[in-house]
């Protein structure tokens, strides 16, 4: 239904979208996620020519969407638009913002329209709001009459640009549920979104993108379970990083301990869950500082939102040696530390480089 | 907003309670300043009629003086009736005829001097200038011209006789200033009459034609006749070298005195005691003089015709002006908005220079250099300056109503199916309309209120009326105040119909209606 091909899109040097290749079949939910700024907005709004491509091709059922004959106007009506900013029409009442396209563009009389309307405005649960005006509406009332005033035009696609991103969380679910009733009934839609559980539930196939082109494409079990590439798997579990380089046994414990603690206030994590992860580094520092040969050792803590995971990791270029070999502790005392807090420690020799993996246990 | 108008109405009728009170009351002096001969005038403040030959005098006269120059001799009656100035200079033939029924004023010795009064003409119409000579020279021949002084001048009669001429020969076109005064030139039932117009009918049926009395500004006189905008000047038209340089004269049809004269309780009489001053007559109630002030001002020689119609010219050009302001102001404001260089560069221009330039001057401009050589009429030179002066305001409103429209409301518009002109006609327009409303009221307004200054292009509006009547009744307040009402009634009226476009565009206001009912 929508073939895209090797679109792109600059804005004077800066290119925001480089070419994209894809098609979106008849029926078919895509969503469409990645972190903000790569170009999701910009590549759903090239597809109705909203913004012009600076160079590629679009084809709407085979009709080539740049070429100047096509009649534009007319494949926009078959393929709507929702706005984060909703963008009703706000001189006109919620069921005239129904009937104007129907009236204008299509011809249809103004009984009939308003008929339909009110259909649709049932189906959105709005009915009763049918002659008030947008600012009488809350948020996501007026994304709901956004979305009914798309299907007023009876569209093949609807296109969701970040349909709840400005919406408050209350008003998130009423929005969400409306085109998950949308899907079931096999409307073909493309949605821009933050709503990762959502994406999953309620599309076929999702686009992560990522650095103005599509990064990887899949199922939504494949992207958001499995995801086979780096940026990706990042993205989906919401992982944030801290890194830091100890140059020499007498480094300044006190200013690293500030860094991980401002790292671990940032991600909200549980006082005693900060005590722990401080007190597991200083060990395992302790252990390292045996082995003339580990500096310079870089440290990196890893946390993902999503599973509520710690992970921490230090590396090192030097000779081959297992800081955890309990030959070369002083005492017993470090390494019963280590193994109580953490759940599971691992030594591992990876290209020349010495790491220890160890995931913090969790209470 | 009934309660408002109603307190403004009373306001308007204490001010003419005030202003017939206060009239005639100010300007005495005291004993000792009191002038005897033209001679005091040296030091003293001296009204004179802008660009005459009593303003060059009196400059060349009394070079220490204050010399005020006033735009007509309503205004420099009054000023010397209100002492704005100690005595004035004006012609002596009309100022007899003034002193008949006022007696407040009296002359201030002999005429000054004497000055040649002549028709002007173009300086290429030579055709026309030699008939008038032969008109004049037959109807001195022929006891015409002498009956005409003696009933005019001499015993100051006020009626037109009847002149039938045929008018095949087309159309005489001539200049003049209605309010000057008799004998020459005054409006009496709605129509012009005086010694220069009698003269100047009787031309005109010398010559077969039909005659066509422009009334214009003073000032503007030689430059219309200079630009062909009339055939013909009959004003009382001093003959000057400097006017010689712009327009031709004919012979000369009269001799002018220029006198001084001032409030009669200014000049000292002979045998003028100190401390001998006379009886002061008891003064009339107010209610009296309002209704005397509505009897002369209005009702008497129906003058209430020349409101009539000074409204109706004012109205129409108020609305025309309007509708072709705002018509125009859309064109410079799509020009404005668009990208296309030349274009906004034309529009930004347009607007700074009609914004930056006083509507005044760009009447004048299109007028007497524009329209130079093309015979249009001045109401419609009037609505196309101040439409042009309006378009560039509104042309900014404009584009600031429709800025102000959320960019979203264009994108799904756009995103749903409509053309850029549809959604710009179905969304954003009723948005802006709306949204610049008050400020294109205001707008309007005032552009109903500089339309009193198109008596300078030889319309006859609400201003100009009132002028006229001044001219002949010497009184200030009950014209001026009644003119002020008008105006008000006017804009008041005007704007009621654009407050009701206003409720209209309000989308809640059908649902309160259909509430309410």
């Amino acid at each position: 239904m929508i073939r895209v091909e090797h679109l792109s899109k600059k804005y004077g040097e800066c290119t925001v979208l480089k070419d994209i290749t894809v098609q979106i079949n008849k029926g078919e939910v895509i969503s469409i996620i990645g972190p903000s700024g790569t170009g999701k907005s910009t590549f759903l709004r090239c597809l109705n020519l909203l913004e012009r491509p600076s160079g590629g091709a679009i084809y709407i059922d085979g009709a080539d969407l740049l070429d100047k004959k096509t009649d534009v106007p007319g494949i926009r009506q078959r393929m709507n638009m929702v706005f984060q900013s909703f963008n009703l029409f706000s001189h006109l009442s919620v069921r005239e913002n129904l009937t104007i396209g129907p009236i204008k563009l299509k011809g249809m009389n103004r009984e009939e329209a308003e008929h339909k309307a009110l259909e649709i405005l049932k189906l959105v649960g709005l009915a009763e709001k049918a002659l008030n005006f947008p600012d009488e509406l809350s948020g996501g009332q007026k994304q709901r009459v956004a979305i009914a005033r798309c299907l007023a035009m009876e569209p093949e696609i609807i296109l969701f640009d970040e349909p709840t991103s400005a919406l408050d969380p209350t008003m998130v679910s009423e929005v969400l549920s409306v085109i998950r009733r949308l899907a079931r009934e096999g409307m073909t839609m493309a949605i821009v979104t933050h709503e990762m559980a959502f994406a999953r539930d309620v599309s076929n196939r999702v686009f992560y993108m990522d650095e103005g082109y599509i990064y990887e494409e899949g199922t939504p079990e494949q992207i958001f379970d499995n995801p086979q590439r780096e940026k990706t798997r990042i993205f989906i579990n919401r992982v944030r990083s801290f890194n830091y380089r100890i140059t020499s046994p007498d480094y300044d414990l006190y200013a690293m301990n500030g860094e991980i603690e401002a790292f671990c206030e940032k991600q909200i994590l549980p006082r005693i869950t900060r005590h722990n992860l401080l007190l597991l580094v200083e060990e395992l520092l302790q252990l390292h500082s045996q082995i003339p040969s580990v500096f310079p050792l870089d440290l990196t803590i890893s946390h993902s939102e999503k599973h509520g995971n710690l992970e921490l990791t230090l590396e090192n270029a030097g000779e081959e040696i297992n800081p955890l070999d309990p030959d070369l502790a002083p005492d017993d005392l470090g390494l019963n530390i280590i193994n109580h807090l953490a759940e599971k420690i691992d030594y591992r020799r990876v290209d020349g480089r010495n790491s220890v993996i160890a995931s913090l246990r969790k209470d | 907003m009934k309660q408002t108008a109603r307190l403004i109405l009373c306001l308007f009728l204490f001010g003419i309670f005030w202003g017939c009170g206060d009239s005639g009351t100010s300007g005495a002096r005291p004993e000792g300043t009191k002038l005897r001969s033209s001679a005091d005038l040296k030091d003293k403040r001296i009204g004179v009629l802008l660009g005459s030959t009593h303003d060059t005098y009196a400059m060349k006269t009394y070079p220490r003086a204050t010399i005020l120059q006033y735009k007509s001799p309503s205004d420099i009656l009054l000023a010397v009736k209100s002492g704005k100035v100690d005595a004035a200079i004006y012609t002596y033939e009309t100022l007899l005829d003034i002193f008949r029924t006022d007696h407040d004023l009296a002359f201030l010795g002999k005429p000054l001097f004497y000055i040649q009064v002549g028709t002007g003409f173009n300086k290429n119409n030579n055709a026309l200038r030699k008939k008038f000579n032969e008109f004049l020279h037959g109807i001195k021949e022929n006891g015409v011209y002498a009956d005409m002084v003696d009933r005019w001048i001499t015993r100051g009669e006020s009626r037109m006789p009847a002149i039938n001429g045929k008018k095949t020969n087309g159309v005489l076109v001539v200049g003049t200033v209605s309010d000057k005064g008799l004998p020459f030139t005054i409006v009496k039932d709605g129509r012009m009459i005086g010694f220069d117009v009698e003269l100047t009918e009787r031309f005109a049926a010398y010559l077969g034609k039909e005659l066509k009395m422009a009334d214009m500004e003073f000032g503007s006189l030689i430059a219309a006749a200079a630009t062909n905008k009339i055939d013909m000047i009959t004003s009382t038209l001093m003959i000057t070298e400097e006017r010689k340089k712009q327009i031709a004269f004919s012979d000369v049809y009269c001799e002018l005195g220029a006198s001084a004269f001032a409030l009669k309780k200014n000049i000292a009489q002979p045998g003028d005691a100190i401390g001998a001053s006379g009886t002061t007559e008891a003064s009339p109630s107010f209610l009296t003089k309002i209704a005397d002030g509505f009897y002369n001002n209005i009702v008497h020689e129906n003058r209430y015709h020349l409101i009539l119609d000074g409204l109706k010219a004012t109205v129409i050009i108020s609305i025309f002006a309007t509708i072709f302001g705002t018509l125009l102001g859309a064109l410079v404001c799509s020009m404005r908005m668009s990208k296309i260089l030349l274009l906004n560069l034309t529009a930004r221009v347009y607007i700074s220079i009609l914004r930056g330039t006083p509507v005044l001057v760009l009447l004048m401009l299109i007028f007497y250099v524009v329209f130079a050589s093309v015979s249009i009429d001045p109401i419609i030179v009037s609505i196309i300056a101040f439409g042009m002066n309006f378009a560039a305001y509104t042309a900014e409103i404009f584009r600031s109503g429709i800025q102000g429209v959320d960019k979203g409301q264009t994108e799904a518009g756009i995103a749903m199916g409509f053309t850029r002109v549809a959604t710009f006609r179905h969304i954003v327009l009723p948005q802006m309309v709306r949204r610049i409303l008050p400020v294109y009221k205001g707008e309007f307004i005032s552009l109903v209120k500089m339309t009193s200054i198109v008596g300078y292009i030889a319309v006859q509006d609400l201003t100009k009326a009132g002028d006229i009547i001044r001219s002949r009744t010497f009184d200030a307040f009950f014209p001026l105040v009644m003119v002020a009402i008008l105006y008000f009634l006017i804009s008041w009226l005007l704007l009621q119909s654009l407050e009701y476009a206003e409720r209209l565009t309000d989308p809640k206001y059908k649902r309160r209606k259909a509430a309410r009912a």
